[in-house]
């Protein structure tokens, strides 16, 4: 029998928690008004608004106060979530999962207390990783739980191998920081002074974590305070009243919207390389979402075994998919999920990259897997939504990033004092093109609505670097579509006023992860470079910064995914991106007048909008360079099985996405067949790649900004496009292992084989 | 001699003047908006026309005329500013255009900032491309790492105006705050164009916020300028610009950023001259109009500062009275949630067009103002002195259809509409006072705007203010007019300084005499004259708090230990006794000196006995009337109904109908005629 029991394997609580009976709950219910509801309904969001305000005034890390690398909760007594905050999305369930947790183990030893806190910073128990800890506050009405604030931080350094706590080398989680299941940091109001010094002699920069820690507390403090002023006004009735009634109305909307999507079954797949240092391997990460009446069910059946330091628990995984489907489908409750979240089932298997059993090594999720599996849960998505209602089809979001860029490096100011600067640059983000458009440059990411990058003063204030520059990536064939990604960034520096710095942590991927849905390009991969002995500092003197890192002389070091800490000399130069996020449909499909716009803006080189795009200077030419890429495509394709066989033009045709649409007979799905060319593909129960032409060649060869060296475990990946039989214009993308099959990943329910 | 204010709005222009002895009049007239002046010409004769004397004699007499314009807020919404270009630091020209990955979100409502869908940049700012790179640089301790090469800066910056035909240049060099001289020396080289510099403009840490502040100034500098020049070339008279930060400056000197979002602070300013006037230290001072309710405070006697600011999802820093605007007026639309069963009001509004239902313009969605008529709180046949009937029964039927949907009595909705919209207007309230470890029931309340103090009893009792006072009484809808005739002159000058405590106090006094010798060289230099005041605030935080800040006045001879005692006793009052944190250390970041040279405006003119208010528009006491109102909580009650402000006290419950406002005083509570004309509500 399986145990999610938040020690051997992650923690998912049973439909009914056991609670011991000494700890009182309040579960009254009173008549509300819709007036006086709404009253406390804006009360109790303001609580928790003001609850991340004063956090972000309080904190001192750059990565809390300015990326929003946090959030608060209210949840009910049982810890049912009821407003979640403007800030990072994947901790959707965190508090959740904890809270639900303390109920169960903590109730009666050390016993659950008015004025008592909870820390935890246990990935089996509920954080996405240890860096992220929550503190739980219950409030309690009388002798009765009344219900819980609590808030998640993500804390500079918690200990670990790695400067910053994103331990790569990690093969398990000894080699990982800490995790401390919830422990009483808090107890009747006095913060335990011993546990709190237990947490921070874990960190390097234990000071940082203190200030934090106590900003954690003060605001819960506050929100506290709030809530049950509430109550005393209101009744606590009533105010428990208005809660349920907030996690009722989710529920409500979102089984609204479910039925304007049709029962069926979608999937997605998505790579990572290297599970640790040294290590060069690609592995596999899927979800599959089934849709059945008003319910969702969620699973990560073939995913990877679990292995090295590329693994969430069950709190990652649920968290990822959750944040990524109330952005897609119900942003407009506006953070109150709590009722969408009774009507998505996760059906787990564990052992595996997303769903990890102890020991699995967590740590470094919050800048790959958890991005890995929002980036999987938001294409996933996209494909159901594909197939819902026309009006809800616009709502797909398309693929995040599947990585959060970025750079942490440590080192002595020099005054010694040691210093870990984890920058967050990536807040800048770029948005995936959807079907409803080009992707938001530099938008950020929708899982973080209110991220922001430092400004670069703020940087060089806080860590001895100077920044050459910071500056718009180009758009090009990476993020490239009929809809074009966002654009990102790329920056470099140098060590400044010191001899040197360690680069702790950065990502440089051989290859894109994420592909674009419906025939849009990937976006870019994520890049890090180092060039040792520079001369940098003579050009200073000649009057020059410099701006090309090819033209900056020096030797390149040979970079790896998720390598060893790199030393950095005074001499040292470093460049690393952002990405171009992924785009939507055939960049042969695209509008000249747009990739025009792009050019004027200085977005897009000529070279590459014919390069890319096919689009040169007079319409006609365009068309005839178009045609003839096309012409080329299926040249060089493998042909589907049978011939094409089209539809004629009086048939109806219902658009799913960019090229590929379905007919249908008496009401149901019959057949899947592209919009331009009409060639059916197959049948609605049958795999639609199956009927379409086939070209498939290494990712590395399809334009140079996917190149990568041989020997690297992007140089074995393959780009596959699946093509109209007639025309030519890409259906779908797949980026491939060698050999995998084709995905099946759009099943719609009724269909007949 | 003569105090003028002049406040353009986007529907109405208003004129204030106030004499020697404190008598004031005003003048409203309907804003002229493709030629302003022409609307200010109108209401100027208007208002001379009061004061017995022809428009010459009125600009003749007239010591002091105050102007506050939104000619540049409009150019940056609609986006008919100057053609500007950038001139940035080498690798840095993209600053502005990524918008640190927050510009998709900046100043969004927490209602849709969860949103992805139709969510984007803003417009640019600058022409597209106009972008020159030049290459300097200087580190974070203001030392220069690559020098400038002027001349061929500047030429790269001529080529730019060239191609780009440009007429306005925004220079933002990384640093340029520590160390400004490459940026100066640009400025000085680029010829025939509108030249903003960064380290002028908003001297602050933060390349993107500093880039956006150069860059709007350029953006409506050209612009604002022509605009002011005109107007003050057709009135014959020197003009004082109303600017953000609630002072005023000369035409010449006035920077055009200060003159963004002026129109608020104008509403600020006079509440705090007239809070002096009054005897008040601690004021809210709440307007609440068609669409937005705005809110400000006074505390110890001053407007509350601000310094991050948002306009069309830009971010800058600049000095600014701190007024915060939430969309709950008059024309915040209430729905009935079905998903929560909840009534809701606003976000969204019917604004002017098409306005509430009662308007009769085609609204058919009900609104506040709705519920208001539908209450018998505000009267269809009284509104703005019977200029404009309301239909009363469209408010019935808009109230009605919600009414069904909520299963509530049609009073009893609108009641709601109210006590909702009160509970939206309170929290910003509490928020502004709590925030700042103050207790709301220390604070006096101004209602003004359309809709203030109709609303003020309901949102005053619920935030946990005691008093309420309607500042000017009659004149309450053109307090913002007020506010520019009655200010200051005032300058601010800031200066990026690391100091930590404990603070070497030469290094402090040091810091303190540069930023107020800077303060006053740029009053000097604008040709104020008079005895100015200096005041300077340290701004404040433990070390990397970057999002924190304490303003912590100092007073030359600056100390270092009571400087740092200011801190700590302000972080206890606001976060308590828990929240400060010894282990880290307090630095003080930057200094901010403002110097200003006082109005001097007479006080109000107290009333004769017994004919308090009469002097302001003219209306005698009438009646009482009697009419029906529902007040919530308590149901249909005979109400007794005056028409402009009474002599005495009177109790409700009861109406009082002034030119553009109706005062509502609930059961219980009392309405008075202060000395200076205001009317003070209390116990409701």
């Amino acid at each position: 029998m399986t145990i999610w029991d938040g020690v051997r394997r992650s923690y998912i609580p049973g439909e009914t928690l056991c609670i011991p009976g000494t700890l009182r709950m309040h579960t009254g219910t009173a008549d509300v008004d819709p007036v006086t509801f709404e009253v406390i309904r804006y009360s109790l969001m303001n609580t928790n608004l003001e609850h991340g305000q004063t956090i972000q005034r309080l904190a001192v890390s750059p990565v809390t106060m300015i990326t929003r690398d946090f959030q608060p909760s209210i949840l009910t007594e049982c810890g049912d979530l009821v407003f979640l905050g403007p800030y990072l999305q994947y901790f959707s369930n965190a508090q959740a999962l904890t809270i639900k947790w303390i109920l169960e183990n903590r109730a009666g030893n050390p016993g659950i207390e008015p004025g008592d806190m909870f820390a935890s910073n246990d990935p089996y128990v509920g954080t996405p990783h240890q860096p992220d800890t929550i503190v739980a506050a219950p409030v309690f009405v009388g002798d009765e739980l009344f219900c819980w604030v609590a808030n998640v931080m993500h804390h500079s350094d918690v200990g670990g191998t790695v400067m910053g706590s994103f331990c790569v080398d990690a093969t398990d989680i000894f080699s990982d920081p800490p995790a401390f299941p919830p422990f009483k940091l808090v107890s009747r109001g006095e913060v335990r002074r011993d546990l709190e010094e237990m947490f921070l002699r874990q960190s390097r920069v234990p000071t940082n974590v203190h200030m934090d820690l106590r900003a954690a507390i003060s605001a819960n403090r506050v929100a506290v305070a709030k809530i049950a002023a509430l109550a005393g006004r209101y009744g606590a009735d009533t105010v428990k009243t208005v809660m349920n009634r907030v996690l009722d109305a989710g529920e409500r909307t979102v089984t609204q919207r479910l039925a304007g999507i049709p029962d069926g079954r979608w999937s997605h797949r998505l790579y990572a390389e290297a599970a640790h240092t040294g290590d060069a391997g690609v592995y596999t990460y899927q979800i599959t979402v089934r849709k059945q009446g008003e319910h969702l069910y969620v699973d990560n059946a073939g995913t990877d075994p679990q292995t090295g330091s590329i693994n969430v628990t069950y709190a990652g995984f649920s968290g990822a998919f959750l944040a990524a489907l109330t952005a897609s489908l119900t942003a407009d409750l506006a953070g109150a999920y709590g009722g969408v979240y009774r009507r998505v089932h996760f059906d787990p298997v564990p052992g595996t990259l997303s769903c990890a059993d102890f020991p699995a090594a967590v740590s470094p999720a919050g800048i790959y897997t958890m991005e890995t599996l929002i980036s999987l849960s938001g294409a996933v998505i996209g494909k159901m939504l594909s197939c819902a209602e026309p009006e809800m089809a616009g709502l797909a979001i398309g693929p995040a990033h599947p990585a959060f860029y970025g750079f942490i490096a440590g080192g002595a100011h020099p005054t010694g004092e040691p210093f870990v600067a984890t920058n967050a640059d990536n807040m800048i983000g770029s948005l995936a093109a959807s079907p409803a458009g080009d992707g938001v440059d530099f938008g950020g990411h929708f899982w973080i609505p209110e991220g922001t990058a430092s400004n670069i003063e703020e940087l060089e204030l806080l860590w001895p670097m100077l920044h050459l520059y910071r500056r718009a990536l180009n758009a090009g064939a990476d993020g490239a579509g009929q809809f074009r990604g966002g654009r990102g960034f790329v920056e470099a520096g140098i060590p400044w006023t010191v001899p040197g710095l360690a680069a702790a942590l950065y990502v440089d991927e051989s290859f894109p992860k994420a592909v674009g849905p419906f025939g849009g390009n990937p976006g870019s991969a994520g890049h890090f470079r180092l060039r040792h002995g520079t001369d940098v500092i003579a050009r200073f003197a000649a009057g020059e910064v410099p701006q090309d890192f090819d033209a900056i002389d020096g030797a390149e070091a040979e970079v790896e995914a998720k390598g060893p800490m790199l030393m950095m000399g005074a001499d040292a130069a470093w460049e690393w991106t952002g990405a171009n996020a992924p785009g939507f449909g055939d960049p042969l499909a695209r509008d000249p007048g747009l990739v025009e716009a792009d050019i004027d803006t200085g977005a897009l080189s000529a070279e590459a909008a014919e390069r890319v795009y096919g689009v040169v200077p007079g319409d006609e030419a365009t068309r005839t360079l178009r045609a003839g890429r096309l012409a080329a495509r299926l040249a060089g394709a493998v042909p589907p099985a049978t011939a094409p066989v089209t539809v004629p033009a009086d048939v109806p045709l219902r658009v799913l996405a960019g090229e590929l649409a379905m007919t249908e007979r008496d009401g149901s799905p019959e057949a899947f067949v592209t919009v331009t060319g009409r060639a059916v593909l197959a049948l609605a129960g049958s795999n639609f790649k199956d009927g379409c032409a086939v070209l498939e060649r290494p990712l590395h060869s399809v334009a140079p900004e996917f190149a990568t060296r041989d020997g690297r475990a992007g140089y074995q990946a393959r780009y596959r496009e699946y093509l109209c039989p007639v025309t030519g214009l890409r259906v779908d993308s797949e980026i491939v292992k060698p050999g995998d099959e084709p995905l099946h990943d759009i099943v719609i329910a009724g269909a007949g084989a | 001699m003569y105090y003028v204010g002049v406040d353009i709005g986007g529907t109405f222009t208003d004129c204030v003047l106030v004499d020697r002895q404190g008598n004031h009049r005003s003048a409203k007239v309907l804003s002229t908006k493709d030629d302003p002046v022409t609307g200010v010409l109108a209401g100027l004769g208007q208002l001379a026309e009061t004061a017995g004397v022809d428009l010459p004699t009125l600009l003749e007499r007239t010591e002091r005329f105050g102007h506050g314009t939104t000619i540049g807020t409009n150019a940056v919404l609609e986006r008919r500013g100057a053609r500007v270009g950038l001139v940035a630091t080498a690798g840095h020209g993209d600053a502005l255009l990524m918008m640190r990955g927050a510009g998709r979100a900046a100043g969004r409502t927490i209602e849709s900032v969860f949103r992805v869908h139709g969510t984007g940049l803003p417009a640019p700012l600058i022409v597209p491309g106009a972008v020159a790179e030049v290459q300097e640089r200087v580190d974070a301790s203001g030392t220069v790492v690559v020098e400038l090469d002027t001349a061929a800066a500047a030429e790269q910056i001529t080529r730019m105006i060239w191609e780009y035909d440009l007429d306005s240049v925004a220079i933002a060099l990384l640093w340029s705050f520590a160390n400004p001289a490459h940026e100066n020396a640009l400025a000085q080289a680029i010829p025939d164009a509108f030249v903003s510099v960064s380290s002028q403009v908003s001297p602050r840490l933060g390349e993107y916020e500093r880039t956006v502040a150069t860059v709007l100034n350029g953006y409506v500098g050209p612009a604002t300028s022509g605009y002011l020049s005109e107007l003050a070339s057709r009135l014959a008279t020197p003009l004082l610009v109303m600017q953000s930060n609630g002072g005023v400056l000369p035409a010449a000197a006035a920077t055009p950023l200060g003159t963004l979002d002026s129109g608020p602070a104008g509403g600020l300013i006079g509440v705090a001259t007239l809070a002096g006037a009054y005897g008040h230290d601690q004021v809210v001072g709440t307007d609440m109009g068609g669409t937005s309710f705005d809110l400000g405070l006074v505390i110890d006697g001053k407007p509350v500062v601000a310094e991050v600011n948002v306009i069309d999802q830009y971010t800058y820093r600049l000095p600014h009275l701190d007024v915060r605007s939430v969309a709950c007026g008059g024309g915040s639309i209430a729905w009935f949630d079905e998903a929560t069963g909840g009534l809701r009001v606003g976000p969204a509004s019917a604004g002017s067009e098409p306005g509430p239902a009662c308007y009769g313009r085609g609204g058919t969605e009900p609104t506040v103002t709705d519920a208001d008529v539908v209450l018998g709180l505000i009267r269809a046949e009284t509104f703005l002195d019977g200029r404009m009937p309301l239909d009363r029964a469209a408010a019935v039927a808009a109230v009605g259809r919600l009414a069904d949907r909520a299963g509530l009595t049609v009073a009893e909705t609108a009641a709601g509409i109210l006590r909702i919209n009160n509970m939206q207007a309170a929290t910003v309230i509490r928020q502004q006072t709590l925030e700042r470890g103050l207790d709301p029931r220390d604070f006096v309340l101004y209602a003004f705007g359309g809709a203030g103090p109709v609303h003020a009893f309901g949102y005053a009792a619920e935030s946990g203010v005691r008093e309420v006072v309607i500042p000017l009484g009659n004149g309450a809808s053109t307090l913002s007019a007020y506010g520019i005739a009655s200010g200051d002159v005032v300058l601010y000058h800031e200066l990026e300084r690391s100091l930590l405590a404990p603070f070497d106090g030469a290094a402090l006094a040091t810091a303190v005499t540069e930023v107020r010798d800077a303060a006053l060289a740029g009053l000097a230099a604008a040709g104020v004259p008079g005895e100015p005041v200096v005041e300077i605030d340290a701004l404040m935080r433990y070390r990397e708090q970057l999002m924190h800040s304490l303003e912590i006045p100092v007073s030359p001879p600056a100390d270092g230990a009571s400087l740092l005692a200011g801190f700590d006793k302000e972080y206890v009052r606001r976060y308590g006794e828990g929240g400060t944190a010894l282990f880290e250390a307090v630095e003080v970041f930057a200094l901010r000196a403002r110097v200003s040279v006082p109005a001097g405006i007479p006080l109000p003119r107290p009333e004769p006995a017994g004919s308090a208010g009469s002097a302001l528009a003219g209306h005698a006491p009438a009646g009482p009337e009697r009419t029906d109102v529902y007040w919530p909580g308590r149901g249909w009650a005979r109400t007794g109904v005056y028409r402009g402000a009474p002599a005495g006290t009177i109790t409700g419950p009861a109406l009082v109908e002034l030119a553009h406002t109706t005062v509502a005083v609930p059961h219980g509570a009392s309405l008075s005629a202060g000395p200076l004309g205001e009317l003070r509500l209390k116990e409701f």
